[in-house]
């Protein structure tokens, strides 16, 4: 909120507004400290480690990025590979979904959205290992599947929901005139309805994006025995017993581990916070 | 009157619901793949879980029907579990009272006047959020680290020496070594929910409690806080499923040890399952957790009430 009473050249900031930034920087140093120590850490050797954890002089050791590149890099690939297909297959599924109960007359309509809206009631927190035996009996595990299939099951609920809520608040006329023009219910969804659910669409892209490349317990019981298709999680994990007391290749490796995220959200900045802050739910 | 006033709606529902008949096919076909998804992946294992915590099963043999005896044995006869019962009470309750200081740091983010460096905290505030958690966890385990840590390290450097302590590695630390992780605690999501929560309050208040000069403490109290409650009250229910079933940070950090002093239920279910194949004890175990944070939510439910209610 712009308050009124902010003047253009503020000629004396008191006091109290002197606190409440320092109590920000601080805050914000703190919590950048964990990170800040591990790029600092990510350019030395084990020796400067132990030896010079407080000091950063060179040489600096570029080449802990070089090893932890070669370890890295195909669990990056492993992650954006599950991430993007859980993506595009859920986020599609929810918004047509939620189209369809926002504005399309159907039989069974009232069940159908009480199998999702009951289901967002009733979280999964004893999912782990019916999940697991489910994904056994299908024959899935080691392969990208469980995580793909599961993650797309779950987040549907909510965001089902959510897509529904939001084309409701669309002006029905819209839809209508499209109608009347005689437009296809499938070119109504993909010329109309998507673009206008765009910033709900970043937000779950996000959601759904964050949610694949921190999982790790998950892939863990699904992914027993094929190393080659771990996600970056478990890869960082077994890189820590890998590289065990080298912790230069270590925080290389946590660092490298960090970029994709942090690119992904300096594209959608200003959608993700702005989604974030309008669209805190209240109870 | 009235009956024919029906016949007649109902007749030219009837007209209009068979001149549509594509619409209503192309709504089912829109909605069926997100539904079998749903059921399949999602209400499929909440159902079969629910079963399995009556039944024996080692995950080869046929499941055998054991009744409420898996819950008997937990409860009755299961140290570890009540153990680890008591663990997860320790961390519910630290991670309520966690809580406060990202409220804390979301009032005094409100607070600031200038609308640029709102921004940019705003901004600082969002990155903690796409750093993949299990990268902060490792951090965290290499600060406790017993030889060449940085609390360690650090503790030697200004001259305290003897407070350097084996953190993750001593079972009366461990517990809080991991509670005292995250520090200083502020939960950068959160934030964005509470000003989100503060922003949309008139802003008639605010200059009504300036002008009646109220001063900064009080005006937590009597107004921001009771304003955010309702954004609290979720956040406290996340925080306390999280507390009840989360334990990805336990098994990463000490994997429930050292002597089980962090062992939780959701971590003692995991072990259960797939090391030990006690897959109808585990289930028993996912349901009494279910359980506990269906109850503890709806007590906070209950008891909080908002200016929306």
């Amino acid at each position: 909120m712009e308050q009124a009473t902010t003047k253009p050249f503020p000629r004396k900031i008191g006091w109290a507004e002197l606190l409440k930034h320092a109590t920000l920087i601080v805050t914000c140093v703190l919590l950048f400290f964990p990170f800040l120590l591990m790029l600092q850490m990510s350019l030395k050797t084990q020796k400067q480690i132990i030896f010079e954890l407080f000091q950063i002089k060179s040489p600096f050791h570029y080449d802990n990025y070089a090893k932890a590149f070669r370890e890295i890099w195909p669990l990056v690939g492993n992650s954006f590979m599950m991430a993007i297909v859980s993506v595009v297959l859920s986020v599609f599924l929810a918004s047509l979904a939620g189209y369809a109960f926002a504005r399309l007359r159907f039989p069974f309509k009232r069940v159908l959205f009480a199998i999702f809206f009951l289901k967002m009631l009733i979280p999964g927190v004893a999912n782990l290992i019916p999940s697991y035996k489910l994904a056994l009996h299908l024959g899935i595990l080691d392969t990208y599947l469980p995580v793909i299939l599961f993650c797309a099951g779950t987040t549907m609920p909510f965001w089902v929901f959510v897509m529904r809520t939001f084309i409701e608040q669309q002006p029905k006329e819209l839809f209508e005139s499209m109608r009347i023009d005689g437009a296809k219910e499938w070119r109504i969804f993909s010329s109309l309805a998507m673009p206008l659910m765009r910033a709900m669409v970043v937000l779950m892209s996000i959601n759904v994006f964050t949610f694949i490349w921190n999982d790790y317990i998950w892939p863990l019981v699904t992914i027993p025995t094929n190393t080659a298709l771990y996600p970056i999680t478990l890869g960082l994990a077994r890189l820590a017993t890998l590289y065990k007391g080298q912790l230069g290749v270590l925080t290389a490796g946590y660092t490298l581990a960090c970029i994709p995220l942090l690119i992904l959200f300096i594209f959608t900045m200003r959608h993700f916070i702005d989604g974030l802050t309008s669209g805190s739910v209240k109870m | 009157m009235i009956t024919t006033r029906k016949t007649k709606m109902k007749l030219s529902d009837y007209l209009q619901r068979g001149k549509n008949r594509t619409e209503m096919a192309l709504g089912l076909l829109f909605v069926l793949p997100a539904a079998l998804f749903c059921i399949l992946f999602d209400w499929y294992p909440t159902i079969d879980g629910i079963i399995m915590a009556f039944y024996d099963w080692n995950g080869y043999d046929a499941p055998i029907f054991v009744g409420i005896q898996n819950f008997i044995d937990l409860f009755a006869h299961d140290e570890l579990f009540l153990k680890s019962m008591k663990n997860m009470s320790i961390f519910v309750i630290g991670g309520l009272v966690l809580m406060f200081p990202t409220i804390i740091a979301s009032v005094v983010l409100f607070r600031v006047r200038n609308s640029k460096a709102k921004y940019v905290y705003r901004v600082l505030f969002c990155i903690p959020m796409v750093i993949p958690f299990i990268v902060g966890l490792l951090m965290w385990q290499y600060i406790y680290n017993p030889q060449f840590g940085f609390l360690n390290q650090l503790l030697k450097q200004i001259g305290l020496e003897s407070l350097r302590g084996v953190w993750l590695g001593d079972a009366d630390l461990a517990i809080w070594s991991l509670l005292f992780m995250g520090f200083p605690w502020v939960t950068t999501g959160a934030v964005l929910i509470y000003i989100g929560g503060l922003q949309g309050v008139d802003s008639a208040i605010w200059e009504v409690s300036q002008l009646d000069g109220v001063g900064p403490v009080k005006k937590f109290f009597a107004l921001e806080f009771p304003l955010i409650l309702g954004q609290f009250k979720l956040n406290l229910i996340g925080a306390i499923t999280a507390g009840v079933t989360g334990y990805t940070l336990q098994m990463i950090m000490t994997n429930g040890g050292p002597a089980f002093s962090t062992l939780v239920p959701g971590l003692y279910m995991y072990q259960l399952a797939f090391k030990s194949h006690r897959y109808g004890d585990a289930a028993a175990i996912s349901i009494v957790l279910f359980a506990v944070s269906l109850l503890l939510s709806w007590v906070s439910i209950k008891f909080i009430k908002s200016k929306e209610d």
